[in-house]
């Protein structure tokens, strides 16, 4: 079953298009990073998934129902950390949890607090004067209370220290590692999404420029270096690449599909030596979205 | 983390021995079936060994379990592990560890794949499946698994 279901999702503040085109599809388990450079749309489109914002054109669906006009049921499915978690200041963690809960029928007390105390967040103090991480762990408390088969998580990770993100990572997987959980988990780190990302989606030019397993992406995806006996043509190329430089006797290639009689169909054409390279996540970020650096 | 009581001990001795890289262009899955056939090559996990639970290897990893049951999954497809019911996976007795990069010829791997479809067409056969019945399903697996691969439109 889809969990989050979007297309041609449009939105525009008065005359910048945020995103014009977003199709999306998210199945029941799967665990997605939403990447984007700073200013993407990464979180508008989350609100407008969450039915936080309107968007202008365009369908989106969570659980099946529109996301404008979500059901309490759906609703109560649905946990969400916000980019910058809000707290009555004068609250402690145990009242604000409690709070929360009062909200929800399917609350779980007992849980919500069971995880303040792994998760080491002081009970009485005011909410604050918390750490940035004492209030971020909060945010997924709060989050997670109701047992949210659905978790979204905005840049959830972004005000921490790289300890404090790990540290916050491993929490995650720990509370969803049972598979039944949907995760969708915007972040521009690429180190915190390789770990536990099953999807990868990419937010680009105002739509979804790839979205595909992790596993398969990083499969997939190859740099070839070729280095001939003969200098190069001008006119070199090969058929599917997505980035080719050529220099002297020397070329070097991104493809995807490398297949072996494609190496031996160069060799014997170019008479040349072929290595072939892995990419990791970030290299191959930068190959599709065509830019210099991330953050 | 405290959570964890003393009995995992032993099982985090194991997971230690892993060394995940998540930002290698080598998916993690592929990294974990790498070191389990190595860890019995060296004779380190010899047979009946019980490997980690996928919980315990994804919580020590903090990777996601799902990649740790996919890992486990080909590794059982690959005969190097079994599953042992209602307690985990154990590396397999004459586990065939043989690494992928060598794979021999294609007739010594066809060769290779006898056992496997040999047992095959009999579980077929225990549950009342003709041959051509069970083919089927082979084909339908298959198909679904080219389909899964080419559905990913990375490039446009």
């Amino acid at each position: 079953m889809n969990v989050i279901e979007t297309s041609q999702l449009a939105k525009r503040f008065s005359f910048w298009d945020v995103f014009k085109s977003v199709d999306l599809t998210i199945e029941r388990g799967s665990v997605v990073g939403l990447l984007g450079t700073n200013g993407s749309g990464k979180s508008t489109l989350i609100k407008c998934l969450l039915g936080l914002l309107k968007a202008n054109s365009g369908k989106s669906k969570i659980f099946g129902e529109d996301s404008w006009d979500l059901s309490a049921q759906a609703k109560a499915r649905i946990g969400y950390v916000p980019q910058k978690p809000n707290f009555y200041p004068w609250m402690s963690a145990i009242d604000i949890v409690d709070y929360m809960g009062a909200f929800y029928d399917s609350w779980d007390f007992a849980w919500s607090r069971k995880l303040i105390k792994r998760w080491e967040i002081p009970t009485d103090t005011r909410a604050e004067i918390l750490s940035p991480g004492q209030k971020q762990r909060l945010a997924m408390v709060v989050a997670l209370g109701h047992r949210p088969e659905l978790i979204v998580l905005d840049e959830p990770v972004a005000s921490l220290d790289p300890i404090g993100r790990r540290e916050s990572l491993r929490q995650l997987i720990e509370v969803t590692q049972d598979g039944d959980h949907t995760m969708l988990y915007s972040t521009h780190i690429l180190s915190d999404l390789e770990r536990v990302a099953t999807h990868v989606a990419i937010l680009a030019d105002g739509k979804i420029s790839c979205y595909d397993e992790l596993d398969l992406l990083k499969e997939r995806f190859k740099r070839i270096r070729l280095s001939s006996m003969e200098i190069l043509p001008k006119t070199f190329s090969i058929s599917g690449s997505i980035n080719l430089t050529t220099s002297g006797k020397e070329a070097i290639a991104t493809l995807t599909n490398v297949s072996e009689d494609l190496i031996e169909q160069l060799k014997q054409k170019w008479d040349c030596e072929i290595s072939i390279e892995d990419l990791n996540l970030e290299e191959i970020f930068l190959e599709l979205s065509g830019r210099e650096a991330m953050v | 983390m405290q959570a964890h009581c003393a009995s995992n001990t032993l099982m985090r001795e194991l997971t230690a021995l892993f060394q995940i890289s998540p930002s290698s262009g080598v998916p993690i899955y592929r990294q974990i079936m790498d070191q389990v056939r190595s860890l019995i090559q060296s004779g380190r996990w010899q047979a009946d060994t019980m490997v980690p639970s996928v919980r315990q290897m994804a919580i020590d990893l903090e990777i996601n379990a799902m990649t740790v049951s996919k890992a486990y999954a080909r590794l059982e497809l690959d005969g190097v592990l079994e599953r042992v019911r209602g307690t985990g996976m154990r590396v397999k007795r004459a586990a065939s560890v043989a690494s992928p990069e060598n794979p021999g010829s294609v007739r010594s791997r066809k060769e290779r794949l006898r056992p496997a479809a040999i047992e095959f067409i009999a579980q077929g056969n225990r549950i009342g499946l003709s041959v051509e019945q069970s083919l089927a399903v082979a084909t339908k697996v298959a198909q679904e698994i080219l389909d899964s691969s080419i559905k990913a439109k990375a490039l446009k």
